[in-house]
């Protein structure tokens, strides 16, 4: 997959004990509990058989519906809004701040969290009502896609987790097989504007960029670095790429007619690329957002043969 | 009116009057929510019924929505306080709990928590009482001249400590994880929604400390307030007076932002709003202020916590977004510059 996949070491280890114990939960009572690691570290002691799902992340919703297990789910946030049915689910508030008593009142069995979007404080506090949290850490593409895997276990559904992870990964090879050979253009991915800040060497992101045959010219160990405007001209990125919001149109009008931004190379050249906002959703549809991204920037290499 | 005047009995009934609207409020807080449980139900499960509700609702009513509202109270109380004490010590109607950088101190430990939450065990409400604490002290050692607390050199003490805690903390935020930057900024504006039972005893008996602290020098107050000299003719010791009031105004504030970040406005407002109703007699003010206090803080943070139901608003949001009017029309009425004395 190419060198940008670091060893999952740990992860891939409690994704297999959850494996085998999924195997067990085929014989398994409603009542049966099971202890398990989730990616923060945390010991979590989870019902094996899972019947009431509260997501607090966007991804992991999509996730959910990607598995096939969505009449599980009894709770997402106000965020989620892909596949648009999710819409339809009872809501439990803001991914930042959910509502501890509307969790409680959907009664689930378990809550599914992530690092990418949730506060530590909620965490302490779900866990102290007694309501087991299972937390995602997704710090690389490779994390992503282990995390299915992992969910549908968790969900007793290993082979739709093996089966939506390897379709994911032949996607990915079939990428990367049409772009072996390119050269890899400098991009510059805009998280925000004001100030500018991109994205960090260690991010999923980035793993994005790299997996759609670009080059991030932010290659910095922290998660959201800020940039100087000075250190992006002097880098002179060929491509600009955002994420797709609804003032994505007007904050570029206004880049256009900034002294200083308008005389990079990549809008001179008009070279701005507007991605689905799915590029930064930890979930399923990152293989959309790379292979939209690689056929923009490499549309030779997708031309029929 | 003129502290010889106020009698106990006029104490006694804003006490209660103002206890009784508290404990209507609470038991609305109780009720309403991102779940409905009819009020009755709650008067009968607190009278000792053990079957009038669900498990579930009495994990929502006794693990959530009880700590919470009794959070409110206690912090609301403790700035509603620690407001009307700075605003004598300082003798500026402008005052306000975060004025001297208790709060910015406390939010520097707060964050310096969470940024080595992997490698220091210390919980984030320890990390921002111990931060605020050593705030305290500096601000004092910086604040006092000749072993007296002078009200501008204090003011201008507690002035440049916060300011520069505040740059201390700007610098550190750039450090933190995305997921950590949000915890930080939601604790900057001020959260109760996390409320825990969880140490609820040790707030309240500390939050009494301080409040009883500053009561027992409220007539003292009322004379220091006249001039220092004519204090001290009568036989105020202005050193010790100023000391217990900084020092418990201070604890008051410490507990406050420790367990829910920095609330706005509560501790500005309340003690002008209770000045404009019931005078400014300092031993009437300092009990009715934190029962006002307790009143403001729980009725705003019912509204952060119901109106975009099940979302939440922060708190503090919603006490500036009000708080900033109502003081624009007290100061409009006057109260600002002459009710305060």
């Amino acid at each position: 997959m190419g060198q940008t996949m670091r060893p999952p070491a740990g992860k891939a280890r409690v994704a297999a004990t959850v494996g085998f114990s999924a195997v067990l939960a085929l014989s398994a009572t409603a009542q049966d509990l099971r202890r398990v690691v989730d990616e923060t570290g945390r010991r979590v002691v989870v019902p094996v058989r899972v019947e009431r799902i509260v997501s607090l992340a966007p991804s992991l919703t999509e996730t959910l519906y990607a598995l096939g297990v969505e009449s599980r789910l009894v709770g997402v946030t106000d965020w989620c809004n892909y596949p648009p049915a999710a819409k339809a689910k009872p809501s439990v508030g803001q991914v930042i701040n959910p509502s501890l008593e509307k969790i409680v009142a959907l009664k689930p069995d378990l809550v599914l969290g992530t690092t990418a979007g949730n506060r530590r404080a909620t965490v302490t506090a779900i866990e102290r009502l007694g309501i087991p949290l299972y937390g995602f850490n997704p710090r690389s593409l490779e994390d992503v896609l282990l995390a299915i895997p992992t969910l549908a276990d968790l969900l007793t559904v290993p082979e739709a987790g093996a089966e939506l992870e390897a379709k994911l990964r032949r996607r990915l090879e079939a990428v990367a097989a049409r772009i072996a050979a390119r050269p890899r253009p400098r991009v510059l991915f805009v998280l925000w504007l004001e100030p500018l800040m991109s994205i960090g060497r260690y991010t999923f992101v980035h793993d994005v960029l790299v997996q759609a045959g670009a080059e991030s010219v932010a290659e910095r160990p922290e998660d959201w670095p800020r940039l100087s405007l000075e250190a992006v001209l002097q880098q002179n990125p060929d491509y600009l790429i955002l994420a797709h919001s609804p003032a994505v149109e007007r904050r570029l009008a206004a880049l256009r007619a900034d002294p200083v931004w308008s005389q990079l190379r990549a809008l001179r050249e008009d070279r701005v690329i507007v991605l689905d906002d799915a590029v930064l959703r930890p979930g399923p549809r990152i293989v959309d957002a790379i292979e939209q991204l690689a056929h923009v920037l490499h549309p030779e290499a997708f031309e029929p043969q | 009116m003129s502290p010889s005047v106020l009698s106990r009995t006029r104490i006694l009934k804003v006490c209660v009057l103002l206890l009784g609207i508290l404990l209507v409020l609470a038991l609305v807080a109780l009720s309403v929510g991102a779940v409905g449980i009819p009020v009755g139900r709650i008067v009968r499960a607190l009278a000792g019924a053990t079957t009038v509700l669900s498990a579930q609702d009495e994990l929502i009513l006794f693990e959530i929505r009880l700590p919470r509202i009794a959070l409110a109270m206690l912090v609301g109380a403790a700035l509603g306080v620690a407001g009307a004490a700075y605003q004598a010590l300082l003798r500026n109607p402008l005052a306000d709990p975060y004025v001297l950088g208790v709060s910015s101190g406390a939010a520097l430990g707060a964050i310096l928590s969470l940024a080595f939450a992997a490698r220091v065990e210390i919980t984030t409400p320890v990390a921002a009482f111990v931060g605020a604490s050593a705030t305290i002290a500096v601000v004092y050692f910086l604040g006092h001249r000749s072993g007296q607390l002078a009200p501008y050199t204090l003011l201008l003490a507690g002035v440049i400590t916060a300011s520069f805690l505040s740059a201390l903390i700007i610098f550190l935020m750039n450090f933190l994880s995305g997921r950590d930057l949000r915890g930080a900024a939601y604790w900057l504006m001020g959260d109760l929604s996390n409320a825990s039972p969880v140490g609820l005893g040790w707030l309240s008996g500390l939050v009494l400390v301080a409040i009883v602290g500053v009561y027992l020098v409220a007539g003292d107050l009322n004379l220091l307030l006249g001039g220092e000299p004519e204090a001290a003719q009568l036989g105020v010791n202005i050193r010790r007076t100023k000391l217990a009031v900084y020092l418990a105004a201070s604890l008051a504030t410490a507990l406050a932002v420790s367990v829910s970040g920095a609330i706005g406005y509560v501790g500005l407002l309340v003690p002008h709003l209770v000045r404009l109703l019931f005078g400014s007699d300092y031993r009437l003010l300092i009990p009715a202020t934190a029962l006002m206090g307790a009143v403001v803080l729980l009725a705003a943070d019912t509204l952060a916590r119901t109106v975009i139901a099940p979302s939440e608003l922060p708190v503090g949001a919603v006490t500036a977004v009000v708080g900033a009017p109502v003081f624009i029309y007290l100061l409009r009425r006057g109260v600002g510059s002459g009710g305060w004395r």
